[in-house]
């Protein structure tokens, strides 16, 4: 494989690798916190794409198109998790992941009705067309901006849970949520927050592939077994986990495409079953 | 002794309804609903009963469906075989599986069995050769009934619900003394309490992972009706909207209830038939019908057909109390 | 310290982290006496039953029951050697009934082959008789046919202990039989395990002094996870090292 090939494949896997990052790391807090898998992840992750779409066809732009969509997805996070999810959490924690589930049918079945069952494709912004001279080929500067973008909102992600007081709580909360709640904490506004940050981070992952991979009603759908593959081997509630898991699988799975296109997509899976049967805990979980 | 008499009760009306049920729908649409009556059959156990919750029942399905259409189609196996073999190789993936997916918590056994199901969606869809790929599997024939001096073509629709009816009913039998029987209270227990069956004995992993097997050689074998029915295994027979319908199905019946399963894939395949005609972004409903039965009726329909009952006993029993209070 | 007991740990220990909850936990249990242990809260009790039936695994030491080492062994394997336990907090099938919690613990320790799985559980009248016994021993007869969860919590620790009696054991690890109880229970429990005590070797823990006092052959007294006093219920009334213990924990 030439060299130029094999950078191009290798970017394409940051690239990607970073928004299965992000999606796990929001996909990990609230399965971390709020112990519940959410199979509404993936609509929300298509909604941040279709909200972008939407704002920026308002005339908001791609940046103020980012914001809004961000917001909104974090809106109807909060709003699931205030309206519906609380109220099932004396309950078997079962009956939350079917409720997320059913959540994904209505916002997937919405979205078609509102936008079409067609994608669409998207620019990105002027500022960020054209290609970046890199020595061995000519990158997208978009997708370098992603990179970054990303990068730096994983990073950020991660020192705010490490580093700062909120992030401690919400680390208390997924280490130990009845402990948390006797120091004091507001558990319940965590978990609205931790849910609603999750959201968003998967809203945000949506919007800035829109002008990568342009926008379907089927896009969540595709990314939501990845997320879990990404949780999977990072680890229970471990969020770098997620982040070293998610650039792992997004290499992983352009280097396959580059190699041997018809098996790039399963292959993920079973680097997730080689993952379990050799580190059962995941690369950074604990258990 | 009342409880016999109510439970053969029970019976009777279900094979009343199996009989009459195409008098209602097509006969096309009538055996597709105790083909998934079988999967869902099969989910309860090791959901409703067991506790694990997988989303990946298709796969089994699918694989089932895969294996019987192709041992039919390359080898001209007989009916029967064909049947066995979609259980076999269903209860195989499942026995493999399941020792990967149960080892984990069970946050982690939901996830992968998600998994697994997509991988080998990709598998199915990616190797055309085997599959078909995405127009599916043509060609499936369906061999006659052939037990010794018995020869029954199945070529129409009736005929071939007739006998889809009978596997369901046999097996119905076969889920309904499993969950009599000692594994049946076990499961029961480990879906109770899984800390205290061990401690009383039982090593949990095993049980799990026999009612997880068991539940594959069902969904199998409703596999290889399925793609007889049409004659074709498409490829969203192993795809994970399958995998959410059965889930679907057990949820809205009612977990945990035997005939919850039934009233389920009834329920589903009638809803989709009559609404799927009118509005094609039907499965919206069903989103709404699962978010409600979460939220407000755990039981599912089940749960609503004995409120609905009780209800009704209370008004004959006491028809002055509304008086006196008002 | 006499001979081979019918349990006997030795130097038993197990860390959590940083904390150390079971401390060089030597004792030894004689067949058919009960033997009770005693202690402030969080002195180490139930985590060293823990450590017994396999719930846990020690970071040290060994336990060996009827000369065999059991150390380890997982949780699903203990009732198979011989020893069934019972919870400190009551942890039953809540949604099954009284009758089908025992049974499970009978049939678990009867001799399955196979083919009794083909069968009914409703088909098994010796088992039935065995369960239905147990039931009548603890005085839950009435009970029998309601939900575990229906219970009264005085109902629920006699469950408890009749659930562990089906294990068909040979030791009872009993933690807090009549924890939450009132008097008149509390006397009825008491009561029972007097009976239990002739036929059953039982490893008690208790915080009620009475019932202990009355009732053990042996007590150990622990403290921070370590052993410290051992001796007949007299000894222990007697002595200073238990009181500073109990008063100090107690401020």
């Amino acid at each position: 494989m030439s060299v130029s090939l094999l950078s191009w494949a290798v970017l394409n896997g940051l690239v990607t690798g970073v928004i299965y990052a992000l999606t796990g790391v929001g996909l990990s807090i609230i399965l971390g916190l709020l112990n519940i898998p959410n199979f509404a992840h993936g609509a929300l992750y298509a909604l941040g794409a279709y909200f972008l779409y939407a704002a920026a066809q308002a005339a908001l732009g791609f940046w103020g198109g980012l914001i809004a969509a961000a917001l909104g997805v974090a809106l109807l996070g909060m709003a699931i998790e205030y309206l519906g999810l609380r109220r099932l959490y004396g309950v078997h924690p079962d009956y939350a992941l079917l409720l997320t589930f059913g959540l994904s049918l209505i916002l997937t079945e919405a979205t078609i009705f509102v936008w079409g069952p067609t994608g669409f494709t998207f620019q990105p912004p002027l500022m960020l067309a054209g290609g970046v001279n890199l020595g061995v080929m000519v990158y997208p500067k978009y997708r370098l901006m992603i990179m970054l973008a990303t990068g730096l909102l994983v990073l950020g992600c991660w020192l705010f849970v490490e580093r700062t007081k909120y992030g401690a709580i919400i680390r208390a909360g997924i280490e130990d949520r009845d402990m948390a709640s006797a120091l004091g904490i507001n558990i319940r506004r965590v978990f609205t927050l931790g849910f609603a940050a999750g959201a968003a981070l998967a809203g945000i992952g949506g919007a800035l592939m829109l002008p990568v991979r342009g926008i379907a009603p089927t896009m969540g759908v595709e990314i939501m077994p990845v997320a879990f593959v990404v949780v999977v081997l990072g680890g229970l509630g471990s969020l770098p986990g997620a982040i070293v898991a998610g650039l792992l699988v997004g290499v992983f799975q352009s280097l396959m495409t580059a190699l041997w296109a018809p098996g790039a997509d399963a292959s993920v899976f079973a680097l997730m079953t080689l993952g379990i049967l050799l580190r059962p805990q995941g690369l950074l979980g604990q258990r | 002794m009342a409880d016999r008499g109510r439970a053969l009760v029970r019976l009777v009306a279900l094979v009343a309804a199996v009989a009459v049920l195409p008098l209602f729908v097509r006969p096309v649409v009538a055996a597709e609903i105790w083909i998934f009556a079988i999967a869902a059959m099969a989910l309860n156990l090791i959901f409703g009963y067991t506790g694990m919750l997988s989303f990946g029942q298709a796969t089994f399905f699918g694989i089932g469906a895969y294996a019987g259409a192709l041992m039919m189609i390359h080898w001209q196996a007989p009916l029967l075989l064909a049947l066995a073999g979609g259980a076999v190789l269903g209860a195989l993936t499942a026995a493999v599986l399941g020792y990967l997916c149960i080892q984990r918590l069970g946050i982690y056994f939901i996830m992968l069995t998600f998994g697994f199901n997509q991988m080998f969606f990709f598998i199915a869809y990616k190797w055309t050769d085997l599959t078909g790929g995405e127009d599916g599997l043509p060609g499936v024939p369906r061999p006659p009934l052939a037990l010794g001096p018995l020869h029954l073509p199945l070529n129409t629709a009736t005929r071939y619900y007739l006998f889809v009816a009978v596997v369901f009913l046999l097996l119905f039998y076969a889920m309904k003394r499993i969950v009599d029987s000692p594994l049946g209270l076990i499961c029961r227990s480990i879906r109770e309490n899984p800390n205290r069956a061990a401690a009383i004995g039982y090593d949990v992993k095993l049980y799990k992972w026999i009612a997880f097997t068991i539940a594959g050689a069902f969904t199998g074998l409703a596999g290889v009706l399925y793609a007889m029915m049409y004659g074709i295994v498409p490829l969203e027979a192993i795809s994970w909207i399958t995998s959410g319908d059965i889930v679907f199905m057990v949820l809205i019946g009612g977990l945990g209830n035997l005939y919850g399963p039934l009233l389920g894939a009834a329920g589903l395949k009638w809803l989709s038939e009559a609404v799927s005609v009118v509005w094609q972004r039907w499965p919206l409903i069903l989103g709404v019908a699962l978010v409600l039965v979460v939220l407000y009726l755990r039981g599912g329909l089940v749960e609503a057909l004995a409120r609905l009952r009780e209800a009704l006993a209370r008004r004959r029993l006491r028809p002055r109390v509304r008086e006196e209070s008002a | 310290m006499s001979g081979d007991g019918l349990l006997r740990t030795e130097g038993l220990t197990c860390d959590f982290g940083g904390l150390r909850a079971v401390d060089s936990m030597t004792l030894s249990v004689e067949p058919r006496t009960v033997h009770a242990l005693i202690g402030p809260n969080a002195a180490g009790k139930t985590t060293l039953f823990n450590l017994i039936s396999g719930e846990i695994p020690p970071t040290a030491g060994r336990v060996y029951f009827d000369g065999r080492d059991v150390t380890g062994l997982p949780s699903h394997r203990i009732p198979h050697v011989g020893i069934a336990r019972c919870f400190q907090r009551n942890n039953l099938f809540p949604k099954l009934t009284v009758r089908e919690n025992v049974w499970l613990a009978a049939f678990a320790r009867s001799r399955p082959g196979a083919l009794r799985f083909l069968r009914r559980v409703t088909e098994f009248p010796r088992l039935a008789a065995e369960a239905d016994a147990i039931i009548a021993e603890v005085g839950l007869e009435a009970k029998r046919g309601d939900r575990a969860e229906t219970l009264s919590h005085g109902q629920q620790r006699a469950l408890e202990v009749a659930v562990a009696l089906a294990g068909r054991p040979a030791l009872l690890l009993l933690d807090e039989p009549t924890q939450g109880l009132a008097p008149e229970a509390t006397r009825r429990m008491t009561e029972l395990l007097q009976r239990l005590a002739g036929r059953y070797t039982i490893l008690l823990i208790e915080h009620k002094m009475h019932v202990v006092m009355s009732i053990s052959d042996r007590i150990s007294v622990m403290h921070f996870g370590q052993l410290i006093a051992e001796g007949t219920p007299d000894e222990i009334r007697r002595s200073e090292l238990v009181q500073k213990a109990y008063l100090g924990a107690r401020r």
